[in-house]
């Protein structure tokens, strides 16, 4: 890597990890030092710059943070609770509810069988080759979370992971992992929510997660992408389905200048079956960008997939979801939706669904659009004496408020339809309680 | 057209690859700035055309040849190729028809296009191409007339110097990319088009290309000029023989659409695709745009079944407002050919639109993919595009991709895009052998029903052709 | 009041409506019948100022104000009214965030004070029960998935709430099984008092036998071809506009 970027985190993981990571730590080093930064001619990146992280960071240190301030922040669902700050497990801040059948450890403190097990399944979704900040990943690991959920259990309170950075004096790199393993037949919902306190300096987050879902296993999955300001992200979702096994993935991103996500499911067993959907909505300058790909490898599996958009002011922001159906993936279903909405004149919205098939008795479909609110619908307020600007914010407002609708926990239903009312600035406390009263 | 001329050109294999023992004239193989200077001194050009093509030559010499098309191939070794071959006979070049080597023109009829205008279909004037040379236009005085030019590039430079030189390049830049840059070096001939203001030309324009003698490759270039208020409908075909190696066609087509006017071009390519193995083929890498002006309109539609790779993005600048572009295309792979096509509808104009339906085809172990750009600038206020792009899978070795790309800069600007991917079922097929048609036959209904509404586009006697044609291209898909 | 004279509109290229002059006065209610394609909703569009729609010619006033000067919304704030032929779906705002909006609006407009959010639920769910539909109609997006029937009584549902001076109902009766039909007949009754006026587009006579109009106009290719009290409904009924082909030419 030019500039030798991330020296002094990588060189803080090295001190700070168990020894247990350190052969994980060599492959992947010398692959980041042989890599350079993507630019825009390398097509995964075409659209996005990634000049803001080319600078010197250092690691990100452990501070102490008002607990009221963090909750304000971010969904109570219930269940267990991580949190880290700035890359740093707070104990005080987490809460630890253990449920029957779903064991948490912390790569840092984790026991002899637990280290195992994840030597094990770490890395075993996303490969060294696939993607380039999962490989920074891997080389600068010190810490991670390790949620495993025994076969058969079903956990109802979502596991929450909260990853908080928050105002240093240089800027700083966070590294953050989480590696699921599901068990044959078992049921959970995790909830990754990454926020940030406003600060001067600038901070980098490396956030890759790692699902591995085993036979029959259904897993609920939300990641939020709630950082603020100049709290740049760039990280990756990344999960293996075995036979039967149900992926559902619900994505947020707003708030920062750059956010780049790569999602990607791997389809490994027969019967399973992803659902990934996902917002974006990024205004003032914010860019934000996701990557998917469905990877379709065996025969009869499915997958939906719907991301929408809402792009204000002169921001940005970049779609591409792929679908690869592999040769023997016969009986595939597919699908893929995305729709945008700029709301300003200088915002952009780059998007390209992409289809791959190499198997013919298949069912793939994809459609992309870009437009205005519907003209009728506009008219439809205006007419009950609605202002043209009102109408475009309940219409901007519904419209992302659809897959909200179609989010599974109540719980995290009623944390993003208020966080999206303030968004659109609508008085949506006010709403939400009158409709359930 | 008649059905015997059909059945003959389509025939049941690649009957256009025939190759015809014509004394040729031919460069050796290689390519440096003195082959650019016989070419352009053999044409007798001025020196500004030269000019102009050594400048493309130095440029293409510091381009890489593009990777991003999802093809793949041998690289081409460009100093095995010929830049220039011409029947000998054209030495002495002639001045009509009745003086081309009636060899030549045997060629054509083989071909299915009679250049003798007595047996032509009425209306349709052609300009034929071989390898190198334009061999004559036919319908020239008709043509006059109404003030309608339409000859080879290579006399349009003498004759036409003016106007060749204000658009050659205007639309394609010299330095656009790999291929384009080679052939603004090496172009040899093609067409020029021009209809003046107001004029409706008054029959459809032809040109057909033929690669002849071996180790040549084919550059031609093709520039039509439709002045305000005018229309044109311009018919393009396309054959070479059946040889072991690949060859190369690497095209040139600008379109200018002054406002108000419309161009329509029609394509069907049926360059030899190699044989089943995938042993030989045209490489056809192919540039074609056009600009469009206020109410103007312009139009692509193709048919590519031939070829071992194509790339090929026929596209729309809209820089008018209120310009049209459309795309209607149908590309069918088989065996182990290659195609990476699209289009690319540029949105400049406002409340400009652009219409792409695209229809893919692929067969045996073939791969096939859809490229699109499409781009809303920020000045293109309500502007609009739909894009439909099918892909249709026979047998479980081919492949089907697509990859739109869209992008939008104005909040008013209206972009869908749908795609969908089918198979000929085997529920399909047995209905039709049920009814009492074999499997070949049912294939073909299938896809010709695929495709109809790209070949509702194009001009009759086209559409007949290019059913027959998938029909052919289709052999061997089904068990 | 409402007074259109010498109407001309059209969408397009293609004139609708051809020189209709209508007037209404407070309290009134008048129904508009006339064949497919006359253009009587094209007179709501008009009215509501939909856009697509252009005047090309006449004027319309109400209560002395020039409403083809008013945007959309501020027709709706002067308390016009008009009830989709067919209401749009807005899937994923709620039906109560959008009455909660524009129910604050006009009330700011009129100068009452702003409801609160118990009071308001109150009026919601009285409004409901009055349409014959069920509170949860109330949380659903904007007519996202309502059946026929389901939309126009949502459009009768926003008319109770916003209490609008002129309501112009386009076809609220078309596809309403009998029981729905004397809903919207109560509901515009209940409403009607001597400031209130009503304009009833329908097909049917057999509305008019629940809400008696004071007059009958029939539209026929953008004009009022015929005016006349609630026994003209009934002779259309009888004999369709064939017989009003003669008159017209
Ligand atoms: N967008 C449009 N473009 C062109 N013509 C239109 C458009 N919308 C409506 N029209 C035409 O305007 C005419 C009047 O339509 P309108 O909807 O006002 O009729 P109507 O009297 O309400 O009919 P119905 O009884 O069927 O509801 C019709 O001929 C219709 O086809
Ligand atoms: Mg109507």
């Amino acid at each position: 890597m030019p500039n030798n970027l991330m020296q002094q985190p990588l060189a803080a993981a090295s001190a700070a990890a168990p020894n247990w990571l350190a052969a994980a730590h060599a492959e992947a080093r010398e692959r980041w030092q042989a890599a350079s930064l993507p630019t825009r001619k390398t097509e995964q990146w075409k659209y996005t710059d990634v000049s803001a992280i080319d600078r010197e960071f250092v690691p990100g240190r452990a501070v102490s943070v008002d607990a009221a301030a963090l909750d304000a922040r971010v969904p109570d669902c219930g269940g267990a609770r991580l949190v880290f700050v700035n890359g740093h497990y707070d104990p005080a801040l987490s809460s630890s509810d253990p449920a029957a059948g779903l064991h948490v450890a912390r790569f840092a403190d984790a026991d002899e069988s637990q280290a195992t097990l994840i030597q094990a399944h770490l890395g075993s979704v996303v490969g060294m080759d696939r993607h380039l900040f999962a490989t920074l990943n891997s080389a600068a690991l010190s810490d991670g979370v390790f949620l495993q959920v025994d076969a058969g259990a079903t956990v109802h309170a979502p596991v929450q992971v909260i990853w908080l950075t928050t105002a240093q004096t240089e800027a700083f790199a966070v590294n953050q992992r989480l590696l699921v393993l599901a068990g044959d037949n078992s049921a959970a919902s995790v909830v990754e929510t990454f926020v940030s306190f406003e600060g001067e300096a600038a901070s980098f987050t490396n956030g890759v997660s790692e699902f591995v879902l085993q036979r029959g296993a259904t897993l609920n999955h939300y990641r939020l992408q709630l950082e603020t300001g100049s709290a740049l992200h760039i990280g990756g979702v990344h999960a293996h389905l075995d036979r039967d096994a149900t992926f559902n993935s619900f994505h947020l991103g707003m708030g920062s200048d750059l956010k780049r996500i790569d999602i990607v499911i791997e389809h490994a067993g027969e019967g399973a079956h992803a659902e990934v959907n996902g917002l974006y909505l990024p205004r003032g300058r914010e860019h934000i960008d996701y990557h998917t790909c469905m990877e379709h490898a065996v025969p009869r599996c499915t997958s939906s997939e719907t991301f929408r958009g809402v792009i204000a002011d002169a921001a940005s922001a970049v779609f591409n979801g792929r679908i690869h159906i592999h040769p023997q993936a016969q009986k595939t279903s597919a699908i893929l939706h995305n729709r945008n909405l700029l709301t300003s004149a200088e915002a952009q919205i780059n998007t390209k669904p992409e289809l791959e098939i190499y198997a013919d008795d298949v069912q793939c479909a994809h459609g992309a659009t870009v437009a205005q609110l519907d003209e009728l619908s506009v008219h439809y307020l205006r007419s009950r004496g609605i202002s043209r600007d009102e109408a475009q914010v309940l219409l901007s407002f519904g419209f992302v408020n659809e897959l909200v609708n179609a989010v599974r926990s109540e719980a995290l239903r009623e944390f993003l339809r208020h966080l999206l009312a303030a968004r659109f600035s609508r008085d949506g406390a006010a709403l939400t309680q009158e409709a359930d009263a | 057209m008649s059905q015997e001329l059909i059945d003959e050109r389509i025939g049941k294999e690649y009957s256009a690859g025939f190759v015809s023992d014509i004394e040729s004239d031919t460069l050796p193989p290689g390519l440096n700035e003195d082959v650019i200077r016989f070419i352009s001194a053999k044409k007798d050009e001025p020196e500004w055309l030269l000019e102009w093509r050594l400048e493309a030559y130095r440029g293409w010499l510091e381009m890489a040849t593009p990777h991003w098309a999802h093809v793949d191939h041998e690289p081409i070794d460009y100093n095995e190729i010929s830049y220039y071959s011409s029947p000998k006979s054209f030495e002495d070049r002639p001045q009509s028809l009745d003086e081309v080597d009636p060899q030549l023109l045997e060629v054509y009829e083989k071909l299915g296009i009679p250049l003798h205008e007595q047996e032509m279909l009425a209306g349709v004037a052609v300009d034929a191409v071989f390898d190198s040379v334009s061999i004559g236009t036919t319908f020239r005085a008709k043509l006059a007339e109404a003030g309608v030019i339409f000859c080879s590039i290579s006399e349009a430079v003498h004759e036409y110097p003016d106007l060749v030189r204000k658009y050659l390049g205007s639309v394609v830049p010299r330095r656009d990319n790999y291929y384009a840059a080679l052939n603004s070096a090496v172009f040899t001939d093609g067409s020029f088009v021009f209809i003046p203001k107001g004029v409706r030309c008054p029959m459809e324009l032809s040109t057909y290309f033929r690669i002849n003698e071996a180790k040549t490759g084919q550059f031609e270039r093709t520039l039509i000029i439709a002045e305000e208020g005018s229309h044109v409908s311009y018919l393009e075909g396309c054959t070479a023989p059946m040889r072991d190696e690949n060859q190369l066609h690497a095209a040139v087509v600008e379109l200018v659409a002054l406002d108000d006017a419309q161009i329509k071009y029609s394509t069907v390519q049926n360059w030899y695709p190699g044989d089943a193995n995938g042993l030989g083929g045209i490489y056809n890498f192919v540039t074609k745009r056009g600009v469009a002006h206020n109410r103007s309109r312009i139009s692509w539609t193709q048919v590519e079944t031939g070829s071992a790779v194509t790339w090929k993005y026929p596209s729309c600048i809209l820089r008018g407002d209120d310009s049209v572009g459309e795309f209607y295309s149908v590309a069918l792979t088989n065996n182990c050919q290659q195609a990476d096509t699209g289009t690319k509808m540029i949105h400049l104009g406002k409340r400009s639109r652009s219409t792409i339906i695209s229809k893919g085809i692929s067969a045996g172990r073939s791969s096939n993919a859809y490229r699109g750009l499409v781009r809303m600038s920020p000045r293109a206020e309500g502007a609009r595009n739909y894009t439909q792009c099918d892909s249709l899978l026979i047998g479980d070795r081919s492949a089907a991709h697509t990859f739109p790309y869209i992008e939008s800069r104005n909040p008013s600007a209206v972009v869908e895009h749908e795609a969908t991917t089918s198979k000929v079922s085997d529920d399909q097929l047995y209905l039709c052998q049920q009814r009492g048609l074999d499997a070949e036959k049912a294939v073909s209904m299938i896809v010709n029903g695929f495709c109809k509404e790209v070949f509702r586009e194009l001009p009759m006697e086209f559409a007949v052709e290019a059913g027959k044609l998938l029909e052919v291209s289709l052999e061997g898909s089904v068990g | 009041m409402l007074v259109i004279e010498n109407l001309h509109a059209r969408i397009g290229d293609e004139d609708i409506l051809k020189g209709l002059s209508l007037t209404v006065k407070p309290g009134e209610v008048h129904a508009i019948m006339g064949p497919n394609g006359s253009g009587k909703s094209t007179l709501g569009h008009v009215l509501s100022g939909r856009p697509g729609y252009e005047v090309t010619a006449g004027t319309i006033t109400y209560n002395g104000e020039d409403v083809l000067a008013l945007e959309t919304e501020e027709r709706a704030r002067q308390g016009i009214f008009l009830a989709f032929q067919y209401p749009v779906e807005i899937p994923g705002v709620s039906n109560m965030e959008f009455l909660k909006a524009s129910v604050d609006i006009l009330r700011e407009h009129r100068g009452e004070e702003a409801l609160d959010a118990v009071t308001f639920m109150k009026r919601a769910r009285e409004a409901c029960t009055l349409a014959n539909l069920d509170h949860s109609f109330l949380k659903r997006g904007v007519n996202e998935g309502f059946s026929g029937g389901e939309k126009k009584r949502n459009e009768l549902l926003q008319m109770m709430l916003l209490e609008p001076s002129l309501a112009i109902l386009d076809e609220t009766d078309s596809g309403l099984d009998i029981d729905a039909l004397q809903v919207v007949a109560e509901g515009v009754n209940n409403m009607r008092n001597d400031t209130r006026s009503f304009v009833l587009v329908t097909h049917y006579q057999r509305l008019l036998n629940f809400i008696k109009p004071d007059y009958v106009h029939v539209l026929a290719d953008g004009r009022i071809v015929r005016s006349g009290d609630a026994s003209l409904a009934l002779h259309l009924e009888e004999h369709g506009y064939a017989w009003l082909d003669d008159e017209v030419a």
